[in-house]
């Protein structure tokens, strides 16, 4: 199995257990943990491509109401006194990226003129 | 004692005037900085070339006989104002799909094809219709196809996937390229080597692997990047194939 093939083995499987956990989530948790949500279907199919994507921060919030032991204050303070650091670093982020890429950039062998190793073995004449 | 106000930018409220010399510096400092990187970044590209999904043609069905190298080929027997007879078409599906299942029954007999030509250059690819209305059987017994072999040549340059090569994307090759490049090959659709000088007139090769096999997955982690590469080159019509010797790929500095 090469680089690509482990790569989209890895999303597929990372899929495959989002959609699990989607139906999950849809169907049963989202009853239990958000009253609003009770009684209310038509929306849930929309939230099926973030579970996807985000399933293991789903399963962890779930798992946080379900046990009681959620503090919602706590989960806004560490973002905002990130938000300066983060700001810096992002944008110094791309740069370096953007750079490394043009650093790393291969040049085109446009010097390099085919080499014929061996004659063709059919006489084509 | 009371603090001094720290003023406070609010986007609807007129502008402080503690805050105007520094907005005035970030604006113009935005301004010319992402211009700058734009431009920057814009003349960093390179020309995509002249590949394109050719719908101004409409859609184009032809005859010809159908080959695997593996990757299936149809040499055009009876072609039209666009084909003409002689032409190698590469064939692909819709997507990053491959039509070896149409085209595998098909093998050394004449057939009928329709779908969309795909372009770059004397680099021809017919993306099919769906079912038999893309790939059928026809009356008649197939003309015998010459294959000319041109020995065995080291060449440099770059394999990638021959659908967006030949214009399904804008860029569709190089570095930025490789993981649809990837997908594509994973999908079925053939490889193309573009090679740094022309062989025989031509700078485009369809890759297989040796004897007649698909090209290794060893060779998948050198696409998109610049590789010398060894082979056995053939032509069949006016495409040439290259069956590559996996051990020869090397990624260039």
């Amino acid at each position: 199995m090469n680089a690509a093939e482990l790569i989209l083995m890895c999303a597929q499987i990372w899929g495959v257990v989002g959609f699990v956990v989607a139906l999950a989530f849809l169907s049963v948790g989202i009853d239990r943990i958000d009253e609003d949500a009770r009684g209310a279907y038509f929306f849930r199919p929309l939230l099926i491509p973030g579970i996807l994507v985000i399933w293991p921060l789903v399963l962890w919030r779930w798992y946080k109401y379900e046990s009681g032991t959620d503090a919602w204050p706590a989960r806004y303070a560490p973002p905002r006194k990130s938000h300066f650091a983060v700001g810096l670093i992002l944008p110094a982020g791309i740069a370096v990226i953007i750079v490394a890429g043009l650093a790393v950039r291969q040049t085109w062998p446009s010097d390099f003129a085919p080499v014929q190793i061996e004659k063709p073995m059919v006489d084509t004449q | 004692m009371s603090k001094p106000e720290k003023p406070f930018f609010v986007g609807y409220l007129p502008v402080q005037q503690a805050l105007r010399r520094w907005l005035l510096v970030v604006c113009a400092l935005f301004v010319v900085g992402l211009t700058g990187i734009g431009m920057v970044m814009g003349t960093a590209q390179d020309d995509p070339g002249p590949g394109a999904f050719r719908f101004d043609y409409g859609r184009q069905t032809v005859s010809g006989v159908v080959e695997l190298t593996p990757y299936p080929l149809v040499r055009v027997t009876v072609g039209n104002d666009r084909i003409k007879p002689g032409t190698t078409l590469m064939l692909v599906g819709q997507g990053k799909s491959n039509v070896d299942a149409r085209a595998v029954p098909l093998e050394g007999q004449l057939a009928k094809v329709s779908g969309i030509v795909l372009q770059r250059g004397e680099l021809n690819m017919l993306q099919l219709r769906g079912g038999a209305n893309g790939l059928a059987a026809e009356e008649g017994e197939a003309p015998p196809q010459d294959s000319i072999p041109l020995g065995r040549w080291k060449l440099a340059g770059e394999i990638c996937d021959g659908k967006c090569l030949a214009g399904a994307m804008r860029p569709g090759r190089g570095l930025a390229h490789k993981a649809c490049a990837n997908l594509c090959l994973i999908g079925g659709v053939p490889p193309v080597f573009v090679s740094s000088q022309p062989v025989d007139g031509s700078e485009f090769f369809l890759v297989t692997g040796p004897d007649g096999t698909a090209l290794p997955k060893s060779a998948y982690d050198a696409i998109g990047q610049f590789v010398s590469i060894e082979g056995e080159v053939e032509r069949r019509g006016d495409m040439l194939v290259l069956s590559i010797d996996p051990d020869s790929v090397e990624v260039l500095d």
